[in-house]
């Protein structure tokens, strides 16, 4: 056999346990839900480690990187720093998130925490929140009998 | 020997394929481009106390998407093979291989237009989510209204305008009933306006408690006395407010009934879904974007498949292909995790 057909059957080997690796960490995070944990940050930790480790095989091997050479890390390099910088851009805006209080939905979800039952409008008989046209009329029919 | 190999001509720059960086640079912009959807999402999500993450509510399967991260690595497995076959000259089993990851991402976005069917089939669409209570049962009330409407419709001679359909169908089901010898005929169509009549009293009485905020347990009668009372009197005392149980609880009946059942088929009771909208905006934000992706790999895929047999010639497209195609699954490997299993 030649040195040449010798390294495409190697390649060929690594390309599969790759594969394997990335069905038993797929089955992993899959299963890491399927437990339950009581800890969500644990299983955040657990998940996105196994994506992680499946980019990096995914990288290195599928897409060759481990065997480029350095200029990947010309091309890749910029690349990182933009994306890593944009969500931490944005994670100032998770650490304070002063918007929240703000949102209607917000207002709705302390509502719902409160006894719903125990809602009790001041509003009048018959009043009115919809803008639909129908509505109008329906109270129009109401004062004009 | 007079003919030598011709030296490659010396030239700046990365020592790959003009067609190769033209891919990674692409690929650097998408790396950038999903990042911030990504980041988004998350800012979104962290950002936005219960955001629903209930599997019943949401009907995120993460089964379904487990089983699309593995078609996906299965065909990228097939792509790294049919480079290397490429690699080979055995372009017989590169082809071979090619077909399958096509395959493959076709049942990728099949089982993705199962999982889409069944949010729209639940009404999970931005901007079509009742996210309070109030919500949903005006919803609720919107939807049997338009049942009533189109049923209306449906009875009325054709070209009738909508504001005389109603006055004409009563003519007519009055003249029915009084009508002594009925044919067979006359007395299916007796039955159908007298069901198209009952429907419209329960879309009205449905409608008017949840505009008033009276509970159903309230007779409509005396809804109407008390609205009227409140117009000149407005001490009136209030009576419970309408609850979103009753309102579920009136449409699931509404199928008991074996006269409406038919009329109402497709009508079911509404649970409010706080932040949905954006759920499911950033939902299909994602994974819209991922399956586009998807669709132009298949594309890329149809044109070194669809003209026929390879050659050396299509090496590099067929490395590059796999790179996108390889990329594509990075993106859905850190997808599933984020949508399908992270519950925050």
């Amino acid at each position: 056999m030649s040195s040449a057909a010798t390294e495409a059957q190697s390649h060929r080997q690594t390309y599969f346990r790759v594969f394997v690796a990335l069905c038993v960490l797929t089955a992993l995070s899959v299963a890491a839900d399927a437990i339950k944990l009581s800890n969500p940050w644990v299983l955040r930790s657990i998940i996105l480690s196994i994506a992680t480790a499946k980019a990096m095989c995914v990288m290195l091997f599928f897409m060759h990187l481990k065997f480029e050479k350095a200029w990947k890390y010309l091309l890749l390099a910029p690349t990182i720093v933009l994306a890593i910088s944009l969500p931490l851009a944005l994670a100032s805006d998770v650490g304070f998130d002063y918007y929240i209080d703000e949102t209607p939905q917000a207002a709705s979800f302390e509502q719902q925490n409160r006894n719903w039952d125990n809602h009790n409008g001041a509003s009048r008989i018959g009043d009115n929140r919809g803008s639909d046209p129908a509505t109008k009329t329906d109270s129009a029919a109401t004062t004009n009998p | 020997m007079t003919h030598t190999a011709p030296t490659p001509a010396l030239r700046m720059g990365i020592p790959i394929p003009h067609g190769k960086l033209g891919m990674w640079l692409f690929l650097g912009t998408e790396i950038m481009f999903f990042t911030a959807i990504v980041g988004t999402y998350i800012v979104m999500r962290l950002g936005s106390r219960g955001w629903p993450t209930d599997v019943n509510v949401t009907y995120i399967n993460v089964y379904l998407g487990g089983l699309n991260t593995f078609v996906l690595i299965v065909s990228s497995y097939f792509v790294v093979l049919a480079h290397d076959s490429m690699h080979d000259k055995n372009y017989f089993q590169a082809r071979k291989f090619l077909w399958w990851t096509a395959l493959l991402g076709v049942v990728f976005l099949g089982i993705k237009g199962i999982e889409y069917k069944g949010k729209f089939d639940h009404g999970i669409l931005p901007g079509k989510i009742a996210e309070t209570n109030r919500q949903a049962m005006t919803m609720m009330v919107d939807q049997l209204t338009n049942t009533y409407d189109r049923q209306l419709a449906a009875l009325a001679p054709k070209g009738t305008p909508v504001a005389d359909q109603a006055t004409l169908l009563t003519a007519e089901m009055n003249r029915l009933s009084d009508k002594g010898d009925r044919s067979p005929a006359d007395e299916a169509r007796l039955a159908q306006l007298k069901a198209v009549a009952k429907l419209e009293l329960a879309a009205n009485n449905l409608r008017d408690h949840v505009r008033a905020e009276v509970t159903l347990e309230l007779p409509q009668d005396q809804l109407n006395a008390l609205r009227a009372q409140s117009m000149t009197d407005s001490a009136v005392t209030r009576p419970a407010a309408i609850k979103l149980e009753e309102v579920q609880h009136f449409i699931e009946d509404l199928h008991h009934d074996t006269e409406l059942a038919p009329l109402v088929g497709h009508l079911h009771p509404i649970t409010p879904m706080l932040y949905g909208n954006l759920f499911a905006s950033n939902y299909f934000f994602m994974t819209g974007f991922h399956a586009l992706h998807v669709v132009i790999g298949l594309i890329l895929f149809g044109v070194v498949l669809v003209p026929g047999r390879l050659s050396a010639s299509w090496s590099l497209y067929v490395e590059n292909v796999g790179l996108y195609w390889h990329f594509v699954d990075l993106v859905w490997i850190f997808l599933f995790p984020l949508i399908y299993i992270v519950q925050w």
